[in-house]
């Protein structure tokens, strides 16, 4: 068989009907790489249209025929953008997700540690007095918006350039490669629209993510997140962008007569500013 | 002082570039093909001696035949690049040269090491031999699989990038 041939047969199998449409590209990825992977269940499927010769051949699918498989697939992705978008930004959606969600377990469970004693006990008079239940105003205060953690990441590399962690445990410059990753993709594929992703949800956590010209910052955010906390929110990130990263540009914007003083980023000193700024703030 | 550099690892479909990754962060390997899509990313320090380390942040891109495809936007603000063929399938760098040029268009100035992978399946000083009849030029040759040169790659760029610093 040629290569070709291989492959239409393969579609076949595969896709019995319908097979100009991308519906599940997810779906249609892991079937594939089940096939790929699993010979002897290809062997099954094939033997009946097939000879012998399907062992030696079907032994060298991941090698050979697997990244043609895989071309296809990618070209058939190419032309179907809007679809594909919809359907892998779950599956993006999931890698952050897939790693940040054990972090945040342990996260919660630090939540948990740090109603120290003496809080417990704060919650208990306040629950006799107000004759509410103590779960409740726990979970009140649980649900109210906090700030986690705040990440100033290059816009291009993605690289971090410091970061402010309440309770730190993410691994915070794998966060940042991927958050820009993700951001990138997005982006890129709007393209048209010339938006920024502004917004990603996962559980009851928000990475907020505001866009400036070399940098960006990412903020965590647990519990509710309303639009008074969102103008509040950028209202800090602007004002320590400000402050903070834009003076760089004053290099441009300086006058004839002031002489130039160039200051290199310190990250010491910005993670400094960082917590400053993000540190006691309520939003 | 500990630096941060992304890397990107690019190549045709299939040539090993999520292995080598794998092997050089985990030092384990799967004969599974598991198709990339999109960008994964890992990270990994390599120490360079005593005092001196590089964080490296590897971006691992899904494989394109046409390397007019890959997307600029993941390319920016790379600081190396990782270029992958496949030693078993011709197909992957019988056109390295352009290739490489076009990579070089996309991402002006970071080194670029260009890697054949999978040299377990073939006789080795063979594949050295035809390399060097049909003038293809490459940095390394690796085997994701047992793991033969992986580490010396992501050296020698780390070693690279700390000569520009
Ligand atoms: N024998 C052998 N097989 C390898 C080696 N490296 C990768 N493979 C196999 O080749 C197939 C593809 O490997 P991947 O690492 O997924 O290749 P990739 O370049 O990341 O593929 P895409 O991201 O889909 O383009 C898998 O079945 C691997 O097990 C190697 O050094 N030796
Ligand atoms: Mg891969």
């Amino acid at each position: 068989m040629k290569e070709q041939e291989k492959l239409e047969l393969l579609k076949d199998i595969l896709y019995p009907e319908d097979r100009g449409q991308v519906e599940d590209i997810s779906k249609r990825i892991t079937l594939l790489e089940l096939i790929i992977n699993d010979q002897e269940q290809l062997a099954e499927k094939v033997n009946p249209l097939v000879d012998q010769k399907i062992d030696s051949f079907t032994k060298s699918i991941p090698d050979t025929l697997g990244p043609t498989i895989t071309a296809t697939l990618k070209k058939e992705i190419k032309n179907h953008k809007d679809e594909v978008v919809d359907a892998l930004y779950p599956v993006l959606g999931k890698m952050v997700k897939k790693y940040v969600a054990q972090e945040i377990k342990v996260l919660s469970e630090k939540i948990d540690n740090q109603l120290s004693f003496i809080k417990r006990w704060k919650l208990r008079l306040r629950a006799i007095f107000t004759g509410k239940k103590e779960e409740e105003l726990l979970l009140k205060e649980l649900s109210s918006s906090k700030i986690e953690q705040v990440l100033l990441i290059e816009r291009d590399s993605g690289i971090l350039k410091a970061s402010y962690s309440r309770t730190s445990s993410i691994d915070e410059e794998m966060i940042s490669g991927m958050l820009t990753a993700i951001k990138t993709f997005v982006e890129d594929a709007y393209h048209k629209k010339n938006q920024n992703l502004e917004l990603i949800e996962y559980e009851n956590y928000h990475i907020h993510l505001q866009s400036f010209v070399t940098h960006y910052v990412a903020v965590v955010i647990s519990g509710d997140y309303a639009l008074k906390s969102k103008n509040k929110l950028q209202d800090l990130i602007f004002n320590f962008y400000y402050n903070f990263m834009a003076m760089n540009l004053d290099l441009v914007f300086t006058s004839k007569d002031r002489p130039k003083e160039s200051k290199t980023i310190d990250k010491e000193w910005l993670e400094k500013e960082l917590a400053e700024s993000f540190g006691n703030a309520k939003i | 002082m500990q630096r941060s550099r992304k890397i990107v690892v690019l190549g045709h479909f299939g040539v090993g570039k999520t292995s080598l990754i794998r092997r050089f962060v985990e030092d384990t390997f799967s004969d599974n093909y598991k198709v990339s899509i999109g960008v994964h990313i890992t990270k990994k320090v390599v120490v360079l001696n005593a005092d001196d380390a590089v964080t490296f942040i590897l971006w691992d891109l899904e494989g394109t035949d046409e390397m007019e495809q890959i997307r600029d936007a993941y390319l920016l603000g790379t600081h190396g690049v990782v270029f992958v063929f496949d030693v078993t399938r011709p197909s992957t760098f019988q056109n390295l040269i352009r290739d490489i040029e076009i990579v070089r268009q996309k991402i002006q100035g970071p080194p670029i090491l260009v890697v054949g992978n999978k040299t377990d399946l073939i006789d080795l000083e063979k594949l050295e031999q035809q390399m060097l009849e049909n003038t293809i030029p490459y940095d390394f040759l690796t085997s994701a699989k047992t793991g033969n040169e992986v580490e010396a790659v992501f050296l020698k760029l780390a070693t690279l990038l700390n000569e520009d610093a």
